[in-house]
């Protein structure tokens, strides 16, 4: 074995540790995060999710999350992606703006009650951030999960809740993103199960 | 009650009382987050201890097989057609490639140099998933996929939490079978896939939790593809540039 190769492993392991645990001092923002859309689902809100290239992936694995949970007995939740009709993205794309790839389809099958889930590996994503901007218009909850400093998507006035994974490596970063909506679902069925919690009265 | 409500209750006891109030459930939910980050933690770095040097050499078998013209395939089902639509694309348009949007891209982090290399995931095609499906079965979808399009040194990558699914088992033993380079992850135990003794390269992350075993295999995929990398670059030029086999 080239032991060059092998001598990369620990680095590797070694560069999650700290983004890892960062979550953890994320712990008040997951909170309020997750009983903010809790709240919608109470309403009769659905989750949307949206994400560019390996994101994407995640927005997918974010609404089979909700559909069908993998812990028997937890509800199913309305949820779905817009990164999986590629005929609607191409058709988009090709006529319009990339840019533009969310933001119709949130205009255009979002309802105000709903949740805008972006995703975004630098938070630089210009139609995750277009999308954000025309949930918030449209009066949809919004969260981001994006990674680096945030950038531009944690800095916009649209966004409800911002997540950041702290780290400027994107796989990096989608670690920290699954680790996080993982336990953005588990924390949305606690809340929902809990008669009381999501009452108008005691939704700040 | 069921298990899983047991130890929803043994972990958020607040929750199971008449009482419960919105700080109160925050409390617990806040804890909660901070258990699940120092859990994911402590997996991850058992799965390098334990398979960090079989990772080096699966990595190094598939960076030769990709220098010989090896094309990838990437399966799964639910979360983890996800996770090998992931695969696929990371092997194929790495984020962070220098063909992208360098406006967008930080300098110098891993991945800004790294090449791309011929992947597909066998869930994205709607088309034949679904013709499989209706007219014979959902157990041959990546099998009956792979006898079509799968050669000989070709790589077939298939990720499972339980280890038990059907489609993969048996496209495990079509790729066996067609002689391509084989990688699996599972959880758990490995369940049967652990039994197959047709997984060349085989990564089980010992967890109970769907959840853990998705984010620890994330990781196990993101390193085997930066390992990759690196041995390609190894490898030098002769690899840089590999001719694609002529069809028979």
């Amino acid at each position: 074995m080239d032991q060059a190769v092998l001598a990369s492993v620990p680095e590797i392991f070694a560069r999650r540790v700290g983004p890892a645990r960062s979550l953890a001092t994320e712990a008040e923002r997951v909170a309020r995060a997750c009983h903010a859309m809790a709240t919608r689902f109470h309403r009769g809100g659905r989750l949307i999710v949206f994400g560019n290239g390996e994101a994407a992936t995640d927005a997918q694995h974010i609404s089979v999350e909700f559909v069908h949970p993998v812990i028997v007995g937890k509800r199913a939740l309305p949820s779905f992606s817009l990164t999986s009709d590629v005929a609607t993205i191409t058709g988009i794309a090709a006529e319009t703006d990339f840019g533009d790839v969310f933001a119709h389809q949130l205009r255009h099958l979002g309802a105000p009650v709903d949740i805008a889930l972006g995703v975004s590996p630098y938070g630089n994503c210009v139609n995750v951030l277009r999308a954000l901007e025309t949930a918030r218009e449209l009066g949809l909850l919004t969260i981001a999960l994006v990674g680096g400093d945030g950038g531009e998507i944690a800095r916009s006035p649209a966004v409800d809740h911002v997540l950041i994974a702290p780290t400027g490596d994107p796989r990096v970063a989608k670690e920290v993103h699954v680790t996080t909506y993982h336990i953005l679902w588990e924390l949305v069925h606690v809340f929902f199960e809990q008669p009381g919690v999501l009452d108008p009265q005691v939704v700040a | 009650m069921s298990s899983a409500d047991d130890s929803m209750e043994s972990l958020y006891p607040f929750l199971y009382s008449a009482s419960a109030d919105l700080d109160r459930v925050l409390t617990a939910v806040r804890q909660s987050t901070v258990d699940k980050a120092n859990e994911i933690v402590a997996l991850r770095q058992t799965v390098a201890d334990r398979d960090g040097a079989r990772m080096a050499a699966c990595a190094e078998a598939m960076a030769a097989a990709f220098s010989r013209g090896a094309r990838l395939f990437a399966f799964g089902n639910g979360g983890s057609s996800t996770d090998a639509q992931d695969v696929a694309a990371l092997f194929l348009h790495p984020e962070g490639h220098p063909e992208g949007h360098p406006e967008s891209h930080p300098e110098g982090h891993p991945g800004s140099t790294a090449r791309p290399l011929p992947a597909f995931a066998l869930t994205a095609d709607i088309a034949v998933v679904t013709a499989l499906s209706n007219d014979i079965g959902f157990e041959v979808v990546f099998a009956r996929q792979l006898a079509a399009s799968g050669r000989a040194g070709d790589i077939a990558f298939g990720l499972s939490t339980s280890g038990n699914s059907r489609n993969l088992i048996a496209a495990f033993e079509e790729a066996d079978r067609r002689g391509m380079i084989t990688v699996g992850l599972a959880g758990y135990d490995g369940g049967q896939m652990a039994e197959l003794g047709t997984i060349d390269h085989l990564f089980v992350v010992p967890s109970s939790s769907v959840h853990r075993i998705q984010e620890a295999q994330t990781t196990v995929y993101h390193a085997l593809w930066e390992l990759t990398q690196d041995a390609l670059t190894r490898l030098g030029p002769a690899a840089e540039a590999p001719v694609p086999p002529r069809a028979k």
